[in-house]
């Protein structure tokens, strides 16, 4: 059975779809492996990554068939190949005004903070991708028993640098802005500059691991 | 300079759009008509992607303080040079303290505005387009305010008056069919052809909201996927969302369609309460469309070089 399709979005958007919603971690390493394969070619002005799909913008969209085809066989190629990657370690000050919600998440998990605290620390994310707000970088996954479904009531402002999660992600506000996660945290790294190159601090198939701040709980 | 003295609804430095920056989440920004960027950019030798002033809606008032020569594209907002009517699709001499200033209109929502050898503006990732959302690009980031000093070079000569047929805005709007159509219910894509739109008051530079007394809903899930200006999502409640320039990166609702190239333009036109609809299309007659436009842009520069 074939794992993925490819299609064109638009007049120039190939795009390569994995056939599932969810894919597994070793189906998403072939994912960053295919967009950094496909970033290698001059064909495209923009490549973006997303849950299970890869999109890649033509510059010359009469180019259509051939990347259709193409874009298929370096899937096919696509190996699980470990490339360079970035680990970011972010501090972050947990709980109290930086991180409102830690209590109310712990009480809903059945945890004390604390555990809250060490869980969501414990572990090393990946960048699935970025979207929402420039430099905002969804962080998979999130361990299963942190889950939560969203607020029911999104928060008009949320300050930038919250350290948030909502279903199976973590993720970063890299500006203040309205916002649905549940916050656990806070940092003071500058996520997003225009003015920098790259102007993103976390790029897709980034790893990122917090690091309690001895301000917050830890 | 050009000195702002109503900001009026919204006027904000555009261009063509930013390119390069999607997997940082970063939006394309631009004018939602393109087309008219070149075509104002033109008019006035410039190279064609510089960014110009887009005024939507209208009810804004600007002073040359110096001469200027002015091109004036898009939609006819009623908009005059020291008292006199002036018209979109011509270049214009501006006198020292003469007011450029614009109305509104019924059937039209936004002009373009470029002066010879552009605005004195920094590109930020490689783009003269304003981020809104973001705050970056354009005048720092934001829309022109009252008392707002925009600088451009002194003009030399007085140009002469030259103008320039613009391709005309519908209100039918041609699509591809989208990939999700299958996952829909049944018929999604026909009726969304076959109904009337009418655009919701809540759309923006983001995004055109439809809504009819038919809508599409379902309880489909997709994945999140990219996305881009064109795309057509339909969100559980059925009324589609036709993404535009500051639409986000990525989305999660299924996509019924997407707008061809060369007809996205319309949206800049379309205001609240207006009605439109949609006819389908296949790829060779959307890269015609699309030729079509780049021939006119050429046709005018060879003409206008010629004379």
């Amino acid at each position: 059975m074939l794992e993925a399709h490819s299609y064109l979005l638009g007049e120039n958007a190939i795009v390569i779809a994995l056939n599932t919603d969810k894919p597994s971690p070793s189906e998403q390493r072939r994912l960053f492996a295919l967009t950094i394969s496909l970033q290698h070619s001059s064909a495209f002005i923009d490549i973006v990554p997303a849950k299970a799909s890869v999109t890649a913008y033509l510059a010359e969209p009469a180019q259509y068939n051939y990347w259709l085809k193409k874009a298929m066989l370096l899937w096919e190629e696509s190996e699980e190949v470990a490339f360079d990657v970035k680990t970011h370690h972010i501090e972050a000050i947990y709980g109290g005004k930086d991180g409102p919600d830690l209590e109310d998440v712990a009480l809903r998990l059945n945890m004390s903070a604390k555990q809250v605290v060490h869980m969501h620390s414990e572990y090393t994310y990946q960048v699935e991708f970025l979207g929402f707000l420039p430099g905002f970088a969804y962080l998979g996954s999130l361990p299963e028993h942190l889950q939560l479904p969203r607020k029911v009531t999104p928060r008009k402002q949320v300050p930038k640098g919250s350290v948030a999660i909502a279903e199976d992600l973590s993720a970063i506000y890299p500006s203040s802005s309205p916002g649905g996660w549940h916050l656990l945290a806070r940092c003071n790294n500058t996520l997003f500059d225009p003015t920098l190159t790259p102007p993103s601090l976390f790029a897709p198939g980034d790893k990122v691991k917090f690091i309690p701040h001895k301000e917050g709980l830890c | 300079m050009l000195r702002v003295i109503k900001s009026g609804v919204l006027a904000s430095f555009q261009d063509i759009g930013r390119f390069g920056y999607r997997h940082y989440g970063v939006c394309r920004s631009g004018a939602l008509d393109p087309f008219a960027v070149c075509l104002a950019n033109i008019l006035l030798d410039n190279p064609p992607h510089l960014g110009v002033i887009e005024v939507t809606i209208g009810l804004c008032e600007f002073e040359f303080t110096q001469p200027c020569n002015f091109a004036l594209t898009g939609a006819c907002l009623n908009a005059k040079l020291a008292g006199k009517a002036i018209y979109p699709g011509w270049r214009y001499y501006a006198n020292k303290g003469d007011t450029l200033s614009f109305a509104t209109s019924a059937h039209a929502q936004r002009a373009y505005l470029s002066v010879q050898g552009g605005f004195e503006l920094d590109p930020v990732l490689s783009s003269y387009a304003t981020d809104l959302q973001a705050s970056f690009g354009g005048l720092q980031g934001r829309a022109l305010q009252s008392g707002d000093v925009l600088h451009f070079q002194n003009t030399q000569n007085k140009l002469a008056p030259l103008g320039v047929k613009q391709p005309e805005y519908k209100k039918q709007v041609r699509v591809l069919k989208g990939p999700h159509c299958d996952k829909l219910p049944q018929g999604s894509f026909e009726r969304f052809i076959n109904n009337h739109w009418r655009v919701s008051e809540a759309s923006n530079r983001m995004g055109c909201r439809l809504s009819s007394d038919k809508p599409l809903a379902h309880d489909v899930s997709v994945a999140t996927q990219a996305v881009h200006p064109g795309v057509i999502q339909v969100p559980p409640s059925g009324e589609p969302i036709v993404l535009l320039n500051d639409c986000q990166t990525t989305g999660g609702y299924p996509i019924l369609a997407t707008v061809i190239d060369a007809d996205i333009r319309m949206f800049s036109q379309l205001g609240a309460n207006q009605h439109c609809n949609f006819v389908e299309c296949d790829l060779a007659h959307a890269r015609k469309a699309s030729d079509k436009l780049s021939a006119h842009l050429a046709q005018f520069t060879l003409a206008k070089n010629n004379n």
